[in-house]
């Protein structure tokens, strides 16, 4: 049967557990075994672990949340390196715009190329199934030329010219993929630079 | 006059505390230049050896920080404690990436020391 500071142990050790969420099932079990290691050292330095050594202990280590906190942005920026995948980058500059401002506007310079790639590619699309409305538009309105990408649910605009015709198709998907890499290219830049100059996400 | 001291001892103190985090890592990777170590040793080697006030909650995510930049790598060994110690020791590249920043550590802090001798003259 567990003792009393070995409960107080596990408790904090499962509520950290609960924060490492998105954290590989390994490294979860490292981190906890590494820190309840260092909890019993900690403890007991004058032998036996008394309640008074395991909080003064788990004072040191802060609350589980910071520290479930600083492993988990880490671990997200880590996986974001060695990921293509834009939802597991969008992840991670999420969590590191909640840090700071420079991750606030890679994530929003993220978003916007994301956003480009993606109805490129969307376009593309709808114009196989919509060839007449469906394509990159221009025309005029009361505030002079415009721009649009139409997947043609609604009619073409009036006098309106679609402009690439059914070129939209390779262009959107090759620009539309080449834009989504690209971001996903200079995301990861951004976060492996931030990763190397990072030594403590917070105080 | 009062408050802008406050204010001054205030940003000595951020000032202070920015440059302790940013010998951290040098720090880390230094204690284990001798040999491996495990965390609660490093800690207490960061806290006899150096005026670094060390936050456990900092060392532990920094100690898997550098593992993941392969600058350290870490083995468990069992322990008379009776439990087993997750023990770190230098890679090549953290061999070759601790004496770079102990080079730049040098030749920085020499500049500095130079830059500030004229304060102890001015007593």
């Amino acid at each position: 049967m567990e003792s009393d500071v070995e409960q107080r142990i596990e408790a904090y050790l499962s509520r950290l557990r609960g924060r490492l969420r998105g954290v590989s099932g390994e490294e979860v079990r490292e981190i906890v075994e590494e820190l309840r290691s260092h909890l019993m050292d900690k403890a007991a330095t004058s032998g036996e672990m008394t309640a008074a050594g395991v909080e003064a202990a788990l004072a040191a280590l802060g609350s589980p949340d910071e520290l479930g906190s600083q492993y988990m942005t880490d671990n997200l920026l880590a996986r974001a390196e060695v990921s293509r995948s834009p939802l597991q980058i969008l992840k991670s500059l999420f969590r590191w715009a909640s840090l700071s401002t420079a991750g606030f506007f890679v994530l929003l310079g993220s978003i916007v190329g994301y956003f480009f790639g993606v109805v490129l590619m969307l376009v593309a699309v709808a114009k196989l199934f919509h060839p007449r409305t469906a394509g990159l538009w221009t025309y005029s309105d009361s505030s002079g030329m415009e721009l649009s990408f139409r997947l043609g649910f609604s009619s073409a605009p009036v006098g309106g010219k679609d402009l690439l015709g059914w070129w939209i198709v390779p262009i959107g998907w090759l620009a539309g993929g080449a834009l989504v890499m690209l971001t996903a290219h200079i995301a990861i830049w951004f976060v492996r630079k931030y990763r190397r100059s990072l030594l403590l996400p917070r105080n | 006059m009062k408050e802008r001291d406050e204010s001054s001892q205030e940003t000595g103190d951020k000032w202070e505390v920015q440059l302790r985090k940013g010998c951290l890592e040098l720090a880390i990777l230094a204690a284990l230049w001798d040999g491996k170590l495990y965390g609660l040793e490093i800690l207490r080697r960061l806290e006899s050896g150096s005026d670094l006030i060390v936050s456990e909650g900092t060392v532990y995510p920094l100690l898997s920080r550098l593992k993941a930049l392969g600058l350290v790598r870490s083995e468990w060994v069992e322990s008379d404690a009776g439990h087993p110690r997750k023990y770190y020791a230098l890679t090549p590249a953290g061999k070759q990436r601790v004496r770079e920043m102990a080079g730049m550590w040098a030749r920085f802090s020499a500049s500095m020391s130079k830059l500030i001798a004229p304060l102890a003259r001015e007593k």
